[in-house]
């Protein structure tokens, strides 16, 4: 398409080339090049538009005025396609071809009713009607909602098109002096141009191009334009000063408002310039001696009142502000007052509101209201929105929609892309930017054994320490909360910190925690530093800590037990399904077998056994007579006794100053823990058979009593 | 648009000062312009107030310049800065010239006056052009439309640099507007697809260039010939 246009392009710049050096061939490669108007591309169009202007207007082209008039005939039937071309330079173009050929033409078939006449007439009379109804809209361009903006914008396009306008009411009216076309020459009996009609339409024409002065903002390009122009219209239509006249005179900047779209210093500026040409065409008017007498007083007042106006604002800085400005006022604004096309926060409030967040018709919560209430006042309200601007409204929000889609998007896709990057090697990315470059930390080196203790000591010494503080959650709370961790994680740790929260985790860490990687001498050793650490620490207080000992403890033997039993479990089963896959015939439930053999077998527990110990051996001989209630306690709470723990209250016995305590654990743990009878009844015995006679006598005492 | 395609003129009283240094200046500053008087003759500083040194339009600034320091207040012109404004206006171009003859000129897009009293005058003259011609010079003719500022400079030496500064700059303002525009990154459409275009733009040029210049008051309007 592109290389086409510029092909055809190419061959008219040649034809343009012969014709303005061989003159006489010119009409004929216009004729030719009049064809291309209708070239369905654009840039081939406005090609035609610059060529047709340069043939008509630059003395370059040098054409004579007969020659002239026959192209202005030829041209005359292109005409509305060539202004209908929607670009401004084009369009500018256009709009001076078509001023001139509109005056050759109309006066040509105002000289010659003949054959052609009807034909030149329609499409005068298209042409015309054609540019008028652009300079009410915004051609080139689409008008919008907002007439106020639009007002403000295209003015270009609307200066030059006055030309044509003006040219229209000239040449359609009567003329009061004899120095300019008339349209009285034109015969009565013509067969196309009807005076009176045309004379209709002229005045009706007026009344457009007098528009802007009557709009309540100052479009001052226009304006002026406008009242320059209108100096041909006071000079040779004095048949309209009654029309006109008071138009000017009633024509105050004051009464104008402040556009929405301009500040208030080119508010100020533009009321000067216009009231300053307004009374260079009222002093020019006065000069050619048009106006009336009955207007002349009051037309010399105007005068006199701008140029005070003038001479004033002279004399000081127009843009200070003054006592002035406060009465200026802003016209309605007729836009949205929030069109911002992006959100400012994710809701849909934000989403739909087009009006200003700060009225209080924002905090009118419209679902107070009855339903059938609502429905007829948003059935009304639709009615009366203009499409315009309703589909304005739509693509505000449909921008601010998209534009919300795309911003959570582009988080989605960073985490999204870093899978597929995984993938596809190849590293471009659905915005075609490649990534070679990936950053990747190395992975982390594997902590050796002694590393993994060193930093285990750390984590346990932390939990004591943090046990030593009393264990209140605002220690826990020193969390650096400013690292970018958000409080709530730090939070989450625990539902609710109490102040031995400490322990569970601990003791859990050093059963379950560990044992859930894969069991090895290292694993158990690590375990034995947070266990270590937890006899320590009761050890360090046995009064005040015997609660975390005996939790340590009970969970010690609970995981303990329950893992080995699972263990136990998954053997026995094994060794049942195996003897089942030898001889798939032999007798017997297998799932009572498995029962059977699992109840026999009795689930040891070391680990326990072996701490359990250790704690017992560090305790008794460091109790006081005074703490039975510890140890008394420690042999009940306890989850499992072995007879070795037991044995070690022989040592309390044999000591004189706690053999009472250590009769008396005895004598509870006969009474109270059955399991553990016979244990202590071994013992008893083997003090009653021993050398040391205070405690024969105790021993006998109680095994007569329990044995 | 090239600097030379903007066809734009300067106009004060008597196309000696005023003009003639914001011509110079716009040379200087890459354009072409024209400049031209609005007065009825070329009326110069004589030896007292009312007795000015008068020329007609078109006698050579060189002829001027000869004829003053031939005079007896000879001292006093070249105090009064007038001989050196002459000889600046020598190299600038041959002679003043009149606005009111200035036909052959062509059509401007852009006048700027340096006086209230030059830019009535251009308006009215505009004005009479629309209205004066012969029937079968208007039958041909397209009216162009044609911008007209006036910067309002006092008339002596240093108060025609300041102004003639003062205009290039606002010329540059209004020449320079879409490229300007472009590498300011802003978009050359609004957001309902119209092009930013000079004329929509021209009084907000005007109110910026009046913000940073308010000692040189303004004035502004469109019309045709």
């Amino acid at each position: 398409m592109e290389d086409e246009s510029a092909k055809v392009i190419g061959t008219l710049n040649e034809a343009r080339a012969y014709g303005l050096a061989n003159r006489e061939s010119l009409p004929q490669v216009v004729k030719q090049i009049l064809n291309f108007i209708s070239n369905p591309n654009q840039s081939v169009q406005a090609w035609c538009a610059k060529f047709l202007r340069e043939v008509f207007m630059e003395p370059s082209a040098s054409i004579l005025p007969a020659v002239k008039t026959d192209l202005a005939l030829d041209a005359l039937p292109f005409m509305v396609t060539l202004a209908n071309i929607k670009d401004l330079e084009a369009f500018k173009d256009a709009i001076d071809v078509s001023v001139l050929v509109y005056k050759l033409a109309f006066r040509f078939v105002a000289e010659n009713d003949g054959v052609n006449a009807s034909s030149i007439w329609l499409h005068l009379v298209e042409l015309r009607n054609s540019m008028v109804a652009k300079f009410d809209s915004q051609f080139p361009f689409e008008l919008s909602f907002d007439l106020e903006k639009d007002s403000l914008r295209n003015v270009h396009a609307k200066v030059e098109l006055l030309k044509f306008i003006m040219t229209v009411i000239d040449y359609q009216l009567r003329s009061s002096s004899s120095k300019y076309f008339l349209i009285a020459r034109v015969s009565s009996e013509h067969s196309q141009m009807k005076i009176s009609l045309m004379e209709t339409e002229a005045a009706a024409l007026l009344d457009v191009v007098l528009k802007p002065l009557q709009n309540d903002i100052l479009v001052t390009p226009l304006v002026t334009a406008t009242l320059n122009h209108l100096s041909t219209i006071v000079r040779r239509k004095r048949q309209f000063m009654d029309r006109i006249l008071p138009l000017l005179e009633s024509f105050d900047t004051e009464t104008k408002l402040q556009s929405n779209y301009e500040s208030i210093e080119t508010f100020k500026l533009s009321k000067k310039y216009v009231d300053r040409t307004l009374r260079v065409l009222l002093n020019y008017m006065s000069k050619s001696q048009v106006i009336p007498p009955p207007f002349t007083n009051s037309i010399n007042r105007k005068i006199a009142l701008l140029t005070s106006r003038g001479d004033d604002i002279r004399k000081k800085n127009i843009l200070q502000q003054g006592p002035a400005d406060q009465k200026i006022q802003k016209r309605p604004f007729e836009g949205f007052q929030n069109g911002e096309k992006k959100l400012k926060s994710l809701d849909y409030k934000n989403l739909y509101a087009l009006t200003d967040s700060s009225s209080d018709l924002s905090s009118f919560d419209v679902s107070n209201l009855p339903q059938n209430i609502l429905v007829s006042m948003t059935l009304n309200a639709l009615n009366r929105a203009s499409s315009v601007k309703l589909s304005k409204a739509l693509d505000i929000i449909a921008t601010r929609y998209e534009g919300a889609v795309k911003d959570l998007s582009l988080v989605d896709t960073a985490k999204v892309k870093k899978f597929e990057d995984e993938e596809e090697e190849d590293g471009a990315d659905a915005n075609g930017f490649e990534d070679e470059i990936k950053y990747t930390l190395p992975p982390p080196k594997l902590l050796s054994k002694d590393e993994k203790k060193q930093q285990l000591n750390l984590i346990v010494n932390n939990f004591i320490d943090l046990a030593n503080k009393g264990g209140k959650p605002e220690d826990i709370a020193e969390a650096p909360s400013s690292s970018g961790v958000s409080s709530e994680l730090t939070k989450v740790v625990v539902n609710s910190w109490q102040p031995d929260t400490w322990s569970i985790l601990l003791t859990r860490l050093a059963t379950r925690g560990m044992r859930t990687i894969l069991e090895s001498e290292d694993t158990s050793e690590l375990s034995d530093i947070i266990r270590k650490a937890l006899l320590d620490y009761f050890l360090a207080s046995i009064h005040d800590r015997v609660d975390v000992a005996i939790e340590w403890l009970n969970e010690e033997w609970y995981s303990e037990s329950v893992t080995n039993e699972q263990k136990k479990k998954d053997e026995v089963t094994e060794k049942w399904y195996k003897k089942y896959a030898e001889d798939p015939n032999e007798d017997g439930n297998m799932e009572e077998n498995i029962r059977k053999e699992m109840d026999s077998i009795t689930v040891e527990t070391p680990t326990y056994n072996k701490w359990a110990q250790q704690l017992l051996d560090a305790l008794i001989p460091f109790l006081e007579p005074t703490d039975r209630k510890i140890f008394l306690r420690m042999m009940s709470d306890l989850p499992a006794l072995t007879k070795s723990m037991v044995l070690g209250i022989k040592s309390l016995c044999a000591d004189p100053a706690r053999s009472k305590l250590g009769f008396l654990s005895l004598q509870y743990l006969i009474m109270y823990r059955p399991p553990v009878k016979d244990y202590c009844l071994d013992v008893l015995r083997e003090m009653a058979t021993g050398d040391q006679e205070d405690l024969k006598e105790e021993a006998e005492k109680l095994l007569q009593k329990y044995q | 648009m090239g600097l030379d395609d903007l066809r734009l003129c300067t106009v004060c009283a008597a196309n000696n000062n005023r003009s003639m240094e914001a011509h110079k200046q716009l040379l200087e500053a890459g354009f072409s312009p024209r400049s031209f008087g609005t007065g009825s003759s070329v009326k110069l500083p004589g030896p007292s107030a009312d007795k000015p040194n008068v020329y007609p339009f078109g006698t050579p600034y060189e002829d001027i310049y000869q004829d003053l320091i031939s005079l007896e207040h000879r001292k006093m012109y070249e105090a009064q800065g007038l001989i050196s404004m002459l000889l600046r206006n020598k190299k600038v171009k041959k002679a003043p010239e009149k606005w009111h003859n200035n036909a052959g000129a062509g059509k401007f897009d852009l006048v700027i006056t340096c006086e209230e009293r030059c830019f009535d005058s251009v308006l009215e003259d505009l004005l009479q052009r629309m209205n004066n011609k012969s029937e079968e010079a208007e039958l041909l003719d397209v009216r162009q439309a044609v911008h007209i500022i006036n910067v309002d400079i006092k008339d002596d030496n240093e108060n025609a640099k300041i102004g003639g500064k003062g205009i290039v700059k606002l010329v540059r303002l209004i020449h320079d507007y879409s490229k300007r525009k472009q590498e300011a990154g802003e978009a050359l459409i609004d957001e309902d697809g119209y092009p930013i275009i000079l004329e929509d733009e021209m009084m907000k040029i005007l109110t910026e260039w009046q913000k940073e210049h308010t000692h040189l008051p303004t004035l502004y309007s469109v019309s045709y010939y």
